[in-house]
């Protein structure tokens, strides 16, 4: 390409490829707002699930053979996002955004003809752009031999090994649920600052706490009601801050919780066989103690001690 | 292992959903293992339980070269725990649990004021399967227990059963040593015995309160303890001890040494 051609007019090749590009976004982007899957990976899936497109999985090979020894066949992996900005809550986005996102996740599934979509994950790409950001869950679908397609696959952020124990254990797990609460703490004047007290409670701002965080797990128990009867929370978020306005201070204190939902029936017997077994290895184990038997030469690991 | 899913997992993975469950929703923040390990103890997760206090510590300097216990600051420091995990027990009892596994006790500083700790007590409340009430604390409500899911099915299978969180805080001023004594000790290697003596004192009344809980609890011994030193934003002279365990009692019917297995050991090629 020589120095001039840059102010020719783009050839007839890539204008054309511009324009298959913007036809492209137009249809992901009426697609997402019809709830549907954009055409192009509708294609993809579809080809992958009548096998005329290789398999793709995000397991690692002994996943995939603990997924194959519980007659699991990968299809495809499949992923969603959801960009959102929030411009009314942020607590609150967060709900709104991963539940979009798992919506997506599940049209995906259901296109590539699958029973359950495992080893979920839920990223966030870390680009700050301004009030807002991404949620994106990304996991492979796959098809239980015997089993018809499901119209309504489950999806499971758990790894291939847990999802099948789970499964052995009688109890599946189908989603995800999240229970984001916000509130302000205003009008009390400064009934919240003791600066003078001594040891006391700080009643106003505990019974503020447990407010938020009883609204973020009723929260969470709505929305996981749906999807099933239980739910594994691993993950508790919260925050507290204080303004001052006026002279007056505010509080707002945040809670989210996310959580892996699951639906299985009480009192079942769990099936496996538990013993303890101890790696000779080494690595941790609380068979040799939780923390570190020597911690007076720490120091000596911090870089520099060379 | 392909006939492995039971009957009403598989209904699900076609997309068939059984009729919506009586019992509600149960909460917990186990781990997949954990929640495993639980059940196959015998237990069923019905919530998460939570206790949480904010808390105002008040002031209280040592004497310059004196040896002693910060009174104020230890109380502060057991009675805002104390709230939060009487809390987090509270919730247990109102949801019927026989008792709380996996408690985790943290403590956040809040950023716009130095004397303002938060405490948090969380833990999963559990019921017995078959309704056996012989797991509860000797007051007949939930037991408590941080160990986690995975500690709370080798505890049982030890022929022990968790009774009580216990607990012991002991906030200590070390001494600061004389400007005269310094030049005593001019190139000679000498202990310094009151530095030494406060660590004894404050980590003794530590374990000592710790113990006097567990007897209180009537309980036989205390598992998992813990015993460590921290500075919640104090001066540089004021530690905190605190020793924390789990008092456990022998099952009904205690499990001869012979009947419990040892570990198989094995070695993986893991890095």
């Amino acid at each position: 390409m020589s120095l001039f051609d840059r102010f020719k007019g783009p050839g007839p090749e890539s204008q054309a490829v511009q324009a298959a590009n913007q036809q492209r976004q137009a249809d992901i982007e009426a697609s997402l707002r019809g709830n549907r899957v954009p055409a192009a990976t509708r294609d993809r899936l579809e080809a992958a699930r009548a096998g005329r497109l290789p398999w793709t999985a995000t397991l690692a090979p002994a996943e995939l053979m603990i997924a194959r020894s519980h007659g699991l066949r990968p299809i495809a992996s499949v992923s969603a996002t959801c960009w959102l900005h929030y411009g009314r809550s942020w607590t609150e986005g967060h709900s709104e955004g991963w539940h979009t996102a798992l919506r997506r996740l599940r049209n995906e599934a259901r296109a590539a003809g699958a029973n359950a979509v495992l080893d979920v994950k839920m990223r966030t790409i870390p680009l700050e752009l301004q009030d807002s950001m991404d949620f994106t869950l990304v996991g492979t679908a796959v098809r239980v031999e015997g089993l018809p397609a499901s119209d309504d696959p489950v999806v499971a952020t758990v790894p291939a090994l847990e999802f099948v124990k789970l499964l052995e254990a009688d109890v599946v797990p189908t989603g995800i649920a999240v229970g984001a609460k916000y509130e302000w703490l205003t009008g009390w004047g400064n009934a919240a600052r003791q600066d003078w007290m001594g040891n006391t409670e700080s009643t106003l701002l505990s019974r503020f706490w447990e407010t938020v965080r009883k609204g973020a797990h009723a929260e969470l128990r709505r929305n996981a009601a749906p999807q099933g009867n239980g739910v594994l929370a691993h993950l508790n978020f919260s925050q507290m801050f204080e303004f001052e306005q006026n002279e007056t201070k505010q509080y707002l204190g945040r809670h989210i919780v996310v959580a892996t939902t699951v639906d299985g029936r009480r009192g079942q017997p769990v099936p496996h066989e538990v013993g303890m077994v101890v790696d000779m290895h080494g690595g941790s184990t609380p068979l040799a103690g939780r923390r570190p038997h020597h911690q007076s030469y720490a120091f000596n690991d911090e870089e520099g001690a060379l | 292992m392909a006939d492995a899913i039971p009957v009403h997992a598989k209904e699900r993975l076609k997309g068939l959903r059984g009729s919506t469950h009586s019992s509600g929703v149960f909460t917990s923040d186990f781990s997949v293992n954990e929640f495993l390990l639980v059940r196959k103890a015998g237990f069923e997760p019905i919530g998460l339980c939570v206790g949480s206090c904010v808390y105002h510590v008040g002031i209280q300097y040592g004497s310059w070269n004196r040896n002693q216990e910060l009174d104020v600051l230890s109380r502060a420091m057991y009675h805002a725990r104390e709230l939060a995990m009487t809390r987090m027990r509270a919730e247990a009892s109102a949801m019927n649990a026989d008792g709380i596994v996996g408690v985790k006790l943290t403590i956040k500083r809040l950023e716009w004021d130095d004397q303002l700790l938060e405490f948090i007590a969380i833990g999963t409340g559990v019921v017995h399967g078959d309704g056996h009430k012989g797991f509860r604390a000797h007051d007949g409500g939930p037991f408590t227990s941080d160990l986690s899911g995975q500690d709370f099915w080798c505890l049982l299978h030890a022929g022990y059963r968790p009774v009580e969180m216990v607990m012991g805080s002991c906030v200590y001023h070390v001494a600061h040593r004389g400007v005269l004594s310094g030049l005593g000790t001019v190139g000679r290697n000498v202990e310094l015995e009151n530095f030494t003596s406060a660590m004894y004192e404050a980590r003794e009344i530590a374990i000592e309160r710790m113990q006097v809980e567990a007897s209180a609890a009537k309980a036989e011994g205390v598992v998992g303890v813990d015993i460590h030193e921290g500075s919640h934003g104090w001066k540089s002279h004021v530690i905190e001890f605190f020793a924390i365990g789990t008092a456990v009692l022998p099952l009904e019917q205690e499990i001869a040494p012979e009947r419990i297995a040892d570990p198989i050991m094995v070695l993986s090629v893991n890095d």
